[in-house]
This record gives C-alpha cells, sequence and structure tokens, in this order.
C-alpha cells in the first residue's frame, strides 16, 4: 500500500503516546493517599484505561484512513478519463459500479490481513475495559450511594437463578426416572 | 436519452417508495406448525405434516443461536421446510427464542445436553421410537455434531448444513478475525452478547455491498410499465422478499455469555471439537463416536463457513454411509436461493427417505393420493407460531 498522509498523523500521535505515558500517565498512576485512597484509587485507573482505548482508536482510524485514500486513488486511476466531459446519468451509474467495486476489493482485501484482525482485538479489547470501568464507576459512585440495584447485583441473582433452575430440572428428572422404575 | 434515464431511475425509485408507504404483508414462517413442547425460551415445533402418511423416522432441526430459524420458512415458495413435508418428511424445529439476562450462565452443556437432547426426547416419545434424524444447520449442525457424537444410541440419521467443525481455517474472515478477539473481556463485560455485535461483524465482511449496494440494487430491480398489473405485482414481490430477508438478517438474538465464551474459545480459537478434545460438563466429545448415516452438505461459496471448516466432518466420523455434498451457491443462498428448492432440498430427501424407516420394516413412500385431502385439512387449521 503506497504511503498516505495519515502515516504523519500516526507518528504525531505516537509520539504524544510516549509523552504521555512518561509524564501525566506516571502521575495518574501514582498510589492515592489518605482517607478516600481506594475510590481515588479507582479513579485515577479511569485515565489509563481511556488512554488505551484513544490510542487503539488512533492506531484503528489511521489504518482505515489509508485504506480509505487507497481507494480513491484507485477508484481516480480508473475513472480519471472516463469521466472527462458532460455528466450524464450512464456516466453516474459507471462510476457508482466502479467505486462500489473498487471500494469493496481493497477493503476485503484489507480485512483479511492479519494486521486488521489484531487492530480490532485490540480496540475492542481496550473497548470493553473502558465500559467495564464505567459501569463500576457507575455503581459505585452513583447507584450505591443512591441504594439502588447494580448490574452485578443483578447478574449475582441470575448466577443463583441459573443454579437452582439446573438443581431443580436434575431433581425433576430423577423423580421421573424413579418412577419409571416402579 | 441522458434525460429519459434520468427520469426512468426516478420513476423506479417513487414506484419503490410508493410500494413502502403502502408494506404489503411480508410475514415470514407461515408453514402450519404447533409449539409441542417449551423448556425455559426454548420452544420445540412441530410442523403439521402435508402427507397422510409420512416417513416414519422425523427429523429435528436445529438452527444457530445465531439469527432465527425461520430463514428455513422464510416463504411458502422459498421454505425448505415445506419442502421436506410436501417430501413427506414429518418436521420439528428449535427454536431458542430471545436470551436475556437471565440466560447469561447457560452452557454449551445446557444447550447440547440439556435443551437438544430434551427436545429428542419428547420427539422419540411421540413418535415411538428410539431414534430419530438430526438436521443441523450452521452452528446448529455443529451443536448437532457434539450431540451426535454423545448420543449416537438416539442419532438415526445425522444431516449437517454448512456446519463448521474444523475452525482452523483463514477462508473465513471470521475464523480470522475470531483469533484475535479477547472474549473473557466480552463475555463479563456484556454478560448477555448482544445480537448487534455479532451483526456488526456480519456486515463487516463485506461493508460496502452489504450496507450501500444492497439497497442502491433494491430501486433498480423496481420495474416502471404504468398501467401493467403483472409488473406491479412484481415489483411488491420483489420488496416483500427483500424486506423478508431484511427482517431475518437484523433479527438477531443476543447470545447466552457462557455459551458464547465456551463456543468462541473451545472452537473458534482452540479447534477442539475436531481434535476429539472438546469437553461438556467434564465428558469428552469423541467424533468416532458418530457411527449413524451422515449427510455433510455445504455451500461452495459459503464465506461465513468456509468449506474447509466442514468437509473435515465426513473423515473424523466412524460411520461407514457417509456422503459429501456440494452445491454452487452461499450460506444464505443454500436455505433461499433458487438451487434451494431445486437441488438442495431434493437431493436431502433423496438422501433421507431410504434412511427413515424404522429398522427391520421397508421403507414407506407417502400417500401422495391422500396429500390433497390433507392438504386442504392443514389450510384449515391455523399456525399456532407467530413470529413478530
Amino acid at each position: 500500500m503506497e504511503k498516505s498522509s495519515f502515516e504523519s498523523t500516526q507518528e504525531f500521535f505516537d509520539m504524544w503516546l510516549k509523552v504521555y505515558n512518561a509524564t501525566t500517565g506516571r502521575l495518574v498512576e501514582m498510589p492515592a493517599l489518605g482517607p478516600t485512597r481506594e475510590k481515588s484509587d479507582k479513579m485515577m485507573k479511569g485515565f489509563s484505561t481511556f488512554a488505551n482505548l484513544f490510542a487503539a482508536g488512533m492506531d484503528t482510524s489511521s489504518n482505515l484512513q489509508s485504506v480509505f485514500m487507497e481507494a480513491m486513488r484507485k477508484v481516480h486511476e480508473k475513472t480519471a478519463t472516463d469521466m472527462e466531459g458532460e455528466i450524464s446519468p450512464e456516466k453516474c451509474k459507471d462510476f457508482y459500479k466502479i467505486w462500489i467495486e473498487t471500494y469493496s476489493e481493497t477493503f476485503k482485501d484489507f480485512l483479511k490481513s492479519g494486521h486488521f484482525a489484531s487492530d480490532m482485538g485490540k480496540l475492542n479489547s481496550y473497548l470493553m475495559d473502558f465500559q467495564k470501568y464505567n459501569r463500576e464507576m457507575l455503581e459505585e459512585n452513583y447507584l450505591k450511594s443512591m441504594n439502588l440495584p447494580t448490574k452485578t447485583e443483578i447478574d449475582e441473582i441470575n448466577k443463583e437463578l441459573y443454579s437452582l433452575k439446573k438443581t431443580v430440572k436434575e431433581l425433576t428428572s430423577q423423580i421421573k426416572e424413579l418412577k419409571e422404575k416402579k | 436519452m441522458n434525460g429519459l434515464n434520468l427520469i426512468d431511475d426516478q420513476e423506479k425509485f417513487r414506484h419503490g417508495m410508493e410500494i413502502f408507504l403502502n408494506p404489503p404483508d411480508f410475514s415470514v414462517g407461515k408453514t402450519p406448525s404447533e409449539i409441542i413442547f417449551q423448556e425455559d425460551k426454548m420452544k420445540l415445533i412441530h410442523y403439521i405434516p402435508t402427507v397422510e402418511k409420512p416417513h416414519p423416522v422425523p427429523i429435528l432441526i436445529v438452527y444457530a443461536l445465531v439469527n432465527r430459524y425461520y430463514i428455513l420458512d422464510l416463504q411458502p415458495d422459498k421454505s425448505m421446510i415445506k419442502k421436506l413435508l410436501d417430501e413427506g418428511f414429518d418436521v420439528y424445529v428449535i427454536d431458542w427464542g430471545y436470551p436475556s439476562g437471565v440466560d447469561r450462565y447457560l452452557t454449551l452443556d445446557d444447550y447440547v445436553n440439556g435443551y437438544i437432547n430434551n427436545a429428542v426426547d419428547k420427539i422419540r416419545e411421540r413418535s415411538r421410537l428410539d431414534k430419530i434424524t438430526l438436521l443441523g444447520v450452521c452452528q446448529g449442525g455443529t451443536f448437532s455434531i457434539m450431540y451426535a457424537a454423545l448420543h449416537p444410541e438416539k442419532v438415526k440419521n445425522l444431516v449437517t448444513l454448512v456446519a463448521p467443525v474444523d475452525f482452523d481455517t483463514d477462508k473465513g474472515l471470521l475464523h480470522l478475525w475470531a483469533k484475535s478477539l479477547d472474549v473473557d473481556k466480552i463475555v463479563d463485560y456484556y454478560g448477555i452478547v448482544p445480537g448487534d455485535f455479532l451483526n456488526a461483524g456480519f456486515l463487516l465482511t463485506d461493508p460496502f455491498r452489504l450496507m450501500i449496494d444492497k439497497y442502491v440494487g433494491l430501486f433498480d430491480r423496481i420495474e416502471c410499465e404504468p398501467n401493467d398489473t403483472a409488473c406491479s405485482i412484481r415489483n411488491e414481490e420483489t420488496i416483500k422478499n427483500f424486506l423478508r430477508m431484511e427482517k431475518w438478517i437484523f433479527d438477531s438474538p443476543d447470545q447466552a455469555g457462557e455459551t458464547f465464551r465456551q463456543f468462541m474459545k473451545d472452537c473458534y480459537q482452540k479447534n477442539l471439537l475436531i481434535k476429539n478434545e472438546l469437553k461438556l460438563n467434564g465428558k469428552k466429545i469423541n467424533l468416532k463416536n458418530i457411527n449413524m448415516p451422515l449427510l455433510n452438505v455445504m455451500a461452495e461459496f459459503d464465506h461465513l463457513v468456509p468449506n474447509d471448516a466442514s468437509k473435515p466432518l465426513t473423515e473424523a466420523v466412524s460411520s461407514s454411509d457417509k456422503e459429501t455434498l456440494v452445491f454452487p451457491t452461499g450460506h444464505i443462498g443454500i436455505f433461499v436461493g433458487s438451487k434451494s428448492q431445486k437441488e438442495v432440498c431434493p437431493r436431502i430427501a433423496e438422501w433421507l427417505k431410504p434412511r427413515s424407516h424404522v429398522d427391520g420394516t421397508n421403507e414407506k413412500k407417502p400417500d401422495l393420493a391422500k396429500k390433497k385431502t390433507h392438504e386442504q385439512k392443514r389450510k384449515n387449521r391455523k399456525s399456532k407460531v407467530n413470529i413478530k
């Protein structure tokens, strides 16, 4: 794939991330002190969770932009001469066909690459961390203080319910077997 | 000429929009049926036979947890189920329903040794037979393979339709992407994995065609012959068929988290099933236990379950009576494409018929003379299964 201008954006962002990790990143990772240290500790972790997500998002976005640029370049190559002169509905249709085919094929190649799979895996993983963190914060700082049920508590009930249902099913089946034996 | 084309395109769009503004009935799953058993959200549906004396051995269709079973009964002229009924079979289908929070801890074992086993037992009880035919579709095919290996004494024939068994392939994008997913984080966060999350993955396999070109193509297929009733009917059918597919594609149930976790990790990431190392509730699944007749059906251009993922099943089992069929169609086309009704269903029926009689008796062919009367009776019954 040809070098695109997004690579410099990527380089700039990598540099920013290095600086963040060496400065603010270290500051927010510092152990908290005092009576609220437990809460502060958890809250500060949010910064690094977000920084990870942001970094993965920038990486993915930059790669996607490069593929878009590549697809656009290919479309331009294919249509440069044909699209000269008067614009007609047929030309628009032809352009659409070339556009959709070129974009589909270019993206298919990209989606097949191990690079995309690992990028998406990383982005998804950081997104889950971030969402989980947000939920924990919401439960900790809002729902619990408002004395409202949390997702964690509902999950505990669901687990208990699942286990009880399973036991009931097993016992019912055993009773049925015993009845049949009689 | 150019101006005329532009007007023609606008007319197509206008005609299409007119149909959308007065939407026709595009309901799905219309083949008459009844619910004969229910456990939690799982329903066992029995289709009313269209022949007086169906082949003795009933068929249980096990569909995937992703999307809904009614792709097999999308509309009367594109219905695998109707075709099988007309071929004289007694057909049952498992409807998994829509899992919710309370189902998040359901495991693969609960699906295979719980729901499927109970459905099989119910059908055995009704038909008074020891063994029935299992027809597994896609992920439901993988479940059926697991079931047949664990309970071979209850399965007379095993038919797998586009079912993955060897997940270590890079031919399909889903297989490729799944290896990089942190499944634990997804399940730990969601609990019940949203259907939309999975759908996003399916759409990403060909984003431009699936999210843009498909809709552009719809209006392109609209015909504009003024005052032509046949043309209006054709247009309405085009829209109806499109809407049915659209409904099915985006009718994506959420996934029980623990089942999703085990399926993704043990199958897609570790590929344990084909290695005979996958365990359900501590019990190892040995594919060599599959000794009943096997028909392994796949689609040549399947982009979701590549042939490399399905083919190894035929070699992995110990059945002496086994066959592999590959049709030149795609993953969805095998159910609703033109080849489905003309080639796929007839071939499956042809294979099943001689194997659908009770051991020790001769094959009984459906009583076609009585078929008409029976069909009339059937029409008078109302379907008890509603798909909203």
